[in-house]
């Protein structure tokens, strides 16, 4: 503003070429001005990529940073940043160029790096599928290789399972060893010898004196394959038995009709009696039962067959084979047999006749092992203890007969007399004995209906006795003619025949002398009835007796009479009745009723006539009742009178 | 009346000779309870049985050195029961195999008056005692398991003092002479009673001072 030399200001238009060089003599160079493509790069040059759509946070955050006082001219940069008008249509180019730009500089890094080929390796990657095989292979090779060491862990320990299981099996069978021992000893006698354990089933312990051993042999059960299932009746422990005790044995004994034929003898049927094992018993039990019941059938046997043999009998016993036969009663036969089969087969011997197991007396059988038993008992009985101690073993009293200066007889008194074979004969004749006595009542009464013949048996019997009750009644009359009751005591080789009035008949084993008597019997009781029933109807007895002397002789016992007499006198009976004559009854009538009356002069008065004349015979046959008792109670109605 | 007739010769015969064959042994007190139950297992099935007896020992010294040993023995727990002479002679010198001691053996019934029999025949008492235990037997095997009691007051049974604290056991046999098989049966029998009681044969002979 002052006015000082005045300072020439030229103004010139730009130049639209830029000077590029002044010569010295001051030509100037113009730059060429650029083309249409220089301009437009150099337009493009303009574009500030920095200041891109992407970083246009960045920007904006820097912007504010660096003129924080300046919001206006923020908002106005801002503005500008925004709004870049000149470059405004190239924003997607530039945006689009810029990425291009990321893109090709990261791929010129990596380009580089993998040209190191120090950090990073080129691979070549194809899409096609056949280029793909070779890392198959490898992936099947690592696979398997992964595979291989898995399998072979789950080998292993699938091993070691197996082992344990296996070992447990093992120990369960060793205990269910063990276990089954201990369950066997506490049955059976057991010892260890060495490295066996054997054990003893004999008797001998139980006071029997055969000289059997009766060892047995435990052994351990190892056939069993772990591998299959273990059977339902596996038994880890076994016994063997020694071999003569195998199979199963039973005594026979049998009462037959004596056999004609002396060559039969010898021929026993082995009826085999198959075991019944109860569920639960181990195979050893029934194993070792089987063979101490074969050895005491043993031992009954040859017990038997030494009597036999040693003991003088009238009738000498047989003693063959397996069999010992014996004549309890001449006609009768007594055999026991010893029957042992042995093993599974079955008997092929032809058996003779065919087993008849109704023969076989399983009673007998059931005795002998009992008396076998009892002997044994006796065997250990303290009675034979010595007192003092150091004396021997033997009976109390025998060692009495010294100092008691016992005799022969005293001292044949205190030994056993009988011995097992005589025993068993004895119950086997006492039961044939009865067995045919009750035959014989029961056919007398099945045959005789008049009178009633009935038999009450006694329940407890002895080995050697029983007794039977017999009653002979006439049906409807039982408590008026109850006369004849006899007690039959059968003993071994006697029947005793107690009467109701006291008498005592002795009658042998003939079956005979049973069936007459009792015939007998039931005569008399006819005659009985009739006394008896007199005194019912008001009859009168005039005579009874019980043997008649008079008319035919009877073969079997005696006829027995009675004569009763009505009421009013008028009318009288006679009954005989014999057992074989049978009855025979007569009438006596007044003489009044008679047809012919003889005349006499003597004889005046008519009271006379009412007296019994003559006797007029019944027709029994014909009269009207059931039995004789009915019969005769019409006879006595109709003869008394009605008043 | 005459003189029955005097024979020459005494009448020996008709009885046979019997050997005694003899293991024994003995157990504590305390090991008694189980050698009982373990005794009643093996033997026979029997009740058990107890014994009480007296024992006396007869001696008749002759002008030989060795006197005459009999021993009488009666029971006081059966006082009914006969007395009980027994004779034992020397034990058999045979081979050393057999495993129990044998020795003939004589055994006699008597009746009560036979203390002043052997008195009246010249024999006399050397000493008495009393003996009380159990008797077991296993066919004809004694078991005798026993406890020796001295009498202090000669004849009074009542008034006894025990010998030791043990109890003795014998295994005896008797049997005619020659049967050998006996003694293989006893050893047998007192393996199976091996570690409670060791029964071997003792002899007494060489058990005097």
């Amino acid at each position: 503003m002052s006015g000082g030399p005045a300072v020439r200001v030229s103004i010139e238009s730009t130049c639209e070429k830029q000077v590029q060089e002044v010569a010295l003599d001051g030509t100037e160079t113009y730059v060429p001005p650029l083309s249409m493509s220089q301009n437009l790069a150099k337009l493009a040059q303009r574009i500030d990529f920095s200041q891109g759509s992407d970083s246009e946070e960045d920007e904006v955050e820097g912007e504010p940073r660096d003129s924080e006082w300046n919001k206006q001219e923020t908002e106005e940069e801002e503005g500008t940043v925004k709004f870049q008008p000149s470059l405004w249509p190239w924003d997607s180019v530039r945006n689009n160029l810029r990425s291009a730009l990321t893109e090709m500089c990261v791929l010129h890094d990596v380009l580089s790096v993998v040209k190191e080929k120090k950090y990073m390796a080129l691979d070549p990657v194809s899409q096609d599928p056949a280029a793909n095989k070779t890392p198959q292979v490898f992936q099947l090779i690592s696979k398997k290789k992964l595979l291989g060491t898995a399998a072979q862990l789950l080998l292993k320990g699938a091993e070691k399972l197996s082992k344990s299981v296996a070992e447990n099996q093992e120990n369960r069978r060793q205990r269910d060893f063990n276990s089954e021992l201990l369950r066997l000893r506490s049955q059976w006698k057991l010892r260890k010898v060495g490295d066996k354990i054997l054990g003893d089933l004999s008797y001998r312990s139980a006071g029997s004196l055969f000289p059997h051993h009766g060892t047995f042999e435990v052994i351990k059960n190892t056939d069993i394959d772990l591998d299959k299932k273990t059977p339902e009746d596996y038994c880890p422990l076994d016994v063997q038995i020694p071999s003569d005790l195998e199979g199963s044995a039973y005594i026979k004994v049998s009462i037959q009709k004596q056999s004609p034929d002396i060559g039969d003898l010898g021929t026993v049927s082995l009826f085999r009696r198959l075991p019944k094992t109860k569920a639960g018993t181990q195979q050893w039990h029934v194993k070792l039962e089987a063979a101490q019941n074969v050895l005491l059938c043993k031992e009954i046997f040859a017990q038997l067959s030494r009597e036999a043999v040693q003991i003088k009998s009238q009738i000498p016993h047989i003693v063959v084979k397996n069999q010992i036969i014996s004549q309890p009663f001449p006609g009768l036969q007594l055999s026991i047999s010893l029957c042992h089969s042995t093993g599974e087969k079955k008997n092929h011997r032809a058996s003779p006749e065919k087993p008849k197991p109704d023969d076989h007396l399983y009673v007998l059988e059931h005795n002998l092992h009992q008396m076998m038993r009892e002997f044994h008992k006796q065997q250990l009985s303290s009675v034979v203890m010595p007192h003092p101690a150091s004396a021997p073993f033997g009976h109390k009293r025998m060692r009495l007969a010294g100092p008691m200066a016992y005799d022969k007889a005293e001292i044949s008194n205190l030994q056993q007399n009988e011995g097992l074979l005589e025993k068993i004969i004895k119950q086997a004749k006492h039961i044939f004995l009865r067995s045919r006595t009750a035959r014989t009542i029961d056919s007398l009464a099945s045959r005789i209906e008049d009178p009633q013949i009935q038999a009450h048996w006694s329940n407890i019997n002895d080995v050697y006795e029983s007794s039977v009750k017999v009653l002979i009644t006439s049906q409807g009359y039982e408590q008026i003619c109850k006369s004849i009751q006899l007690q039959l005591n059968i003993g071994v080789e006697q029947i005793r025949v107690v009467h109701r009035d006291g008498r005592v008949v002795t009658l042998s084993h003939q079956e005979q002398e049973l069936q007459d008597f009792l015939l007998s019997q039931m005569s008399q009781h006819q005659v009985h009835a009739v006394q008896q029933l007199a005194k019912v109807m008001g009859w009168q007895v005039l005579s009874f007796s019980n043997h008649v002397g008079l008319g035919p002789v009877e073969s079997i016992g005696n006829a027995s009479a009675v004569t009763v007499a009505s009421p009013n006198g008028e009318y009288a009976i006679s009954v005989r009745n014999g057992p074989e004559s049978g009855c025979k009854v007569l009438v006596q009538f007044p003489r009044s009723q008679t047809k012919e009356l003889p005349k006499s002069d003597v004889i005046q008065d008519p009271k006379w006539s009412h007296l019994r004349g003559p006797s007029k015979e019944v027709h029994w046959s014909k009269m009207e009742g059931r039995n004789f008792v009915y019969k005769m109670e019409l006879l006595m109605a109709a003869l008394t009178p009605c008043p | 009346m005459e003189a029955p007739p005097v024979t020459s010769m005494p009448v020996t015969g008709g009885a046979v000779n019997m050997m005694e064959y003899l293991l024994q042994g003995s157990v504590l007190d305390q090991a008694l309870e189980s050698l009982l139950h373990r005794l009643r297992g093996l033997s026979d099935n029997m009740d058990p049985e107890t014994f009480t007896d007296h024992e006396l020992v007869y001696l008749l010294k002759g002008q030989q050195g060795n006197p005459f040993i009999l021993r009488a023995r009666r029971s006081l727990s059966h006082p009914t029961s006969p007395w009980h002479l027994r004779y034992l002679g020397q034990p058999e010198v045979g081979d050393k195999s057999r495993h129990a001691l044998v020795r003939n053996c004589v055994d006699v019934a008597a009746s009560h008056s036979l203390p002043e029999f052997l008195n009246e025949m010249g024999f006399r008492m050397d000493h008495e005692f009393t003996a009380n235990g159990h008797i077991f037997r296993k066919g004809v095997m004694k078991i005798v398991v026993s406890k020796l009691s001295r009498i202090l007051v000669p004849g009074n049974t009542e008034n006894t003092e025990r010998l030791s604290l043990s109890y003795l056991v014998e295994l005896s046999v008797l049997a005619p002479a020659g049967q050998d098989t006996v003694s293989e049966d006893m050893r047998s029998f007192a393996e199976q009673l091996k570690p409670l009681v060791h029964l071997e044969k003792i002899d007494p002979s060489k058990q005097r001072h």
